[in-house]
């Protein structure tokens, strides 16, 4: 079993909040992916959990026991670290072996052990070497397979593959996804990197300047963000943000004006939004060339072809009202010549002044409702 | 053949300019043992002879065997010298791996003052301390024993390897430290088990230093707290060439390479250990 329960956790260094009041329940068998900006707290949250860093508030319960006392050992948890953390006088059998040999468990079950988790990671052919001689990837593996020898409850992974280069990280990714599936454990991972989050999470918890922003399915995330951050944040390029002037609500959804268009975005509308200013938000992928429900001419200055995709970059003229379009990799457009673009209304995302976003009457038969909660899966 | 990196190739008159100097600096360091050890060759009349002859006429060895003869306790004063540096570096290797690992590793009130300290201990020399020592020595009644030589000794060099060690242990990533906590490990079992093998290079380093170190400052603490001639060292050793008509110089200058021939090869030894690149494959850098 490895259920985690963080209830109210707070982390303060000397008088500066890191954590504010983090709640977050993990279920059995889940991979959590922990997402955010650098500094937003979630590596330190992930050292609280691991019981390297100290909680000052709060509750962290693990399989219905509050752990908040223990040393790592007796949490149950093991850790893979971003710098992998070998011992470079050590051979990878002894790497592995390490925790077992602290435990001081008899050599016969520990080389079975130890020749288990090398069969698993495909390291069976390197036991004898030392870390030095290893690559990238293979280094990570072997720290990988020094949690697994522990069969710990949860496994906590801090930004394990962003030392690996592009191509490596992909292949790990697959790994380590088919790893949680062989092993069925609670895996936590902490990443900045939001394909790794999108590509491996059952659920991701958006983490922002210390408080959680939102958490859900990758594709809830994507198509109901909660918020301007959770928005902006997940699906790359970035989505764009136009503000706008309410001038309607009705049940159909909230109608707005912007620069002479107007349209209906369908959301869940709330009252005494008139005449107030709220974002529109539209991804990039969601503008196409040619008139739609809401038509903008833009002149682009930048166009970055990407073979699948190209990716067009203009400026609205106001401040910061950068405007971004991904449209198919062959389409006919060159900078500096104006193009018509349009967008869908049922795509729109909308932001109140606070940056909340209005809840989007999403078809939910377009998306499996499986997809949502692992739970139902 | 390969060519050496752009940043290190250098025009003819650099290369020229960069031999001399290291010429010049050679000269003045190695000419005295040049000197020395011609003049263990030569006669003792002949160093007197006027003019003076660098070069030996009819050298030999000669003073190497008959400076065992004229003072008979010559070999007791090399093993004093050896015994006293390697009790000396034993006992510093022992105190100060784990206050370095302290040191390197742990935040704990006053551990910035503490090191200040040692520092500032470091500066006053051995000298100044005598008759303060001198009296504790005679206090404790431990004058004219070896204890009185190596307790003073260990106590000037700790600082100094302190320091050393703890800056090597500082490179060392805390990550590893931090694994081995996850993995149960206690501080000593991680010390023992991550941090010795990985610093052995630095701790070699120390050994050196300190032995070396205990070597040069036996003189000093030997001339004031001891005076029993079974437990001279080696420095206070050579004193036994100076005669009351005349010092016989070629046989104290075979004496002087003999003397540290012991510590010139126990180091040449250890400098095995120091092997680079020994954290290579532990944390991506």
């Amino acid at each position: 079993m490895g259920q985690l329960k963080l209830n109210k956790v707070q982390k303060f260094y000397g008088t500066f909040e890191v954590l504010k009041s983090v709640e977050l329940e993990v279920r059995n068998g889940e991979f959590v992916v922990f997402v955010g900006p650098s500094g937003c707290g979630k590596s330190t949250l992930l050292r609280m959990i691991a019981g390297l860093d100290e909680t000052t508030a709060g509750d962290i319960v693990i399989d219905g026991k509050r752990v908040n006392d223990l040393p790592p050992v007796k949490r149950g948890i093991a850790m893979v670290f971003q710098s992998y953390a070998l011992y470079p006088h050590m051979t990878v059998f002894e790497n592995i072996a390490f925790p077992l040999r602290v435990e001081k468990m008899p050599e016969e079950k520990l080389k079975a052990k130890v020749e288990h988790a090398a069969r698993i990671l495909h390291l069976d052919q390197r036991l004898q070497q030392k870390p030095g001689m290893l690559s990238g990837g293979q280094r990570q593996r072997v720290a990988i397979g020094r949690a697994i020898v522990r069969e710990p409850k949860i496994f906590l992974f801090d930004e394990p593959l962003s030392n690996l280069d592009a191509a490596l990280r992909a292949d790990m990714r697959i790994e380590l996804a088919k790893l949680h599936r062989q092993l069925k454990a609670t895996m936590i991972y902490v990443t900045h990197d939001q394909v790794e989050a999108m590509t491996m999470a059952d659920r991701i918890v958006v983490l922002n300047a210390g408080e959680i922003a939102q958490t859900g399915a990758p594709l809830e995330l994507y198509h109901k963000p909660a918020n301007m951050f959770v928005a902006g944040f997940i699906g790359h390029p970035k989505m764009n943000f136009l503000p706008v002037t309410c001038t309607g609500a009705s049940d159909a959804g909230v109608e707005f004006d912007y620069r002479g268009e107007t349209a209906l975005v369908p959301v869940v509308p709330r009252g005494g939004m008139v005449g107030r200013t709220l974002t529109l938000g539209v991804r990039p992928e969601h503008i196409q060339l040619g008139a739609a429900d809401l038509t903008l001419t833009v002149t682009p200055s930048v166009i970055e072809r990407l073979g699948a995709h190209t990716v067009a970059y203009a400026s609205l003229g106001g401040e910061g009202e950068n405007y971004c379009a991904m449209l198919p990799g062959n389409i006919a457009i060159r900078a500096d010549q104006q193009v018509k673009t349009g967008i869908r209304a049922a795509d729109c995302h909308l932001f109140d002044e606070n940056g909340v976003a209005f809840e989007r009457r999403v078809e939910m038969s377009d998306i499996d409702m499986s997809l949502f909660d692992p739970a139902v899966a | 053949m390969s060519q050496p990196a752009m940043i290190n190739r250098y025009r003819w008159y650099e290369l020229v300019g960069i031999y001399a100097g290291i010429f010049v600096f050679l000269t003045f360091i190695l000419a005295p043992f040049v000197e020395g050890f011609l003049v263990s060759l030569k006669p003792l009349a002949l160093l007197f002879s006027s003019p003076y002859r660098f070069w030996p006429e009819n050298g030999s060895f000669e003073a190497y065997r008959t400076m065992w003869v004229s003072v008979p306790g010559f070999a007791r004063y090399i093993f004093n010298s050896f015994f006293i540096s390697t009790i000396v570096t034993a006992v510093v290797l022992v105190l100060v791996v784990p206050s370095a690992y302290a040191f390197a590793r742990f935040t704990f009130r006053g551990s910035g003052a503490l090191l200040a300290a040692f520092l500032a201990v470091n500066m006053f020399s051995g000298a100044v301390l005598l008759i303060p020592l001198f009296r504790l020595m005679r206090s404790f009644g431990v004058l004219n024993t070896y204890f009185a030589m190596i307790v003073p000794g260990v106590a000037f060099l700790i600082p100094s390897a302190i320091w050393l060690l703890r800056t090597y242990m500082m490179r060392i990533p805390r990550e590893l430290d931090e694994a081995a906590f996850v993995d149960g490990a206690s501080h000593f079992y991680t010390l023992r088990r991550v941090i010795l093998p990985i610093a052995m290079p630095g701790i070699t380093v120390v050994a050196i230093t300190t032995f070396i170190g205990s070597y040069a400052q036996q003189f000093i603490f030997a001339l004031t707290f001891n005076s029993k001639s079974e437990y001279m060292p080696l420095p206070i050793g050579l004193y036994a060439y100076f005669g009351r008509q005349e010092v016989v110089w070629n046989e104290l200058m075979a004496a002087s390479f003999v003397g540290i021939a012991p510590a010139v090869v126990l180091i040449f030894l250890m400098q095995r250990y120091l092997v680079a690149g020994l954290t290579a494959g532990a944390v991506k850098q």
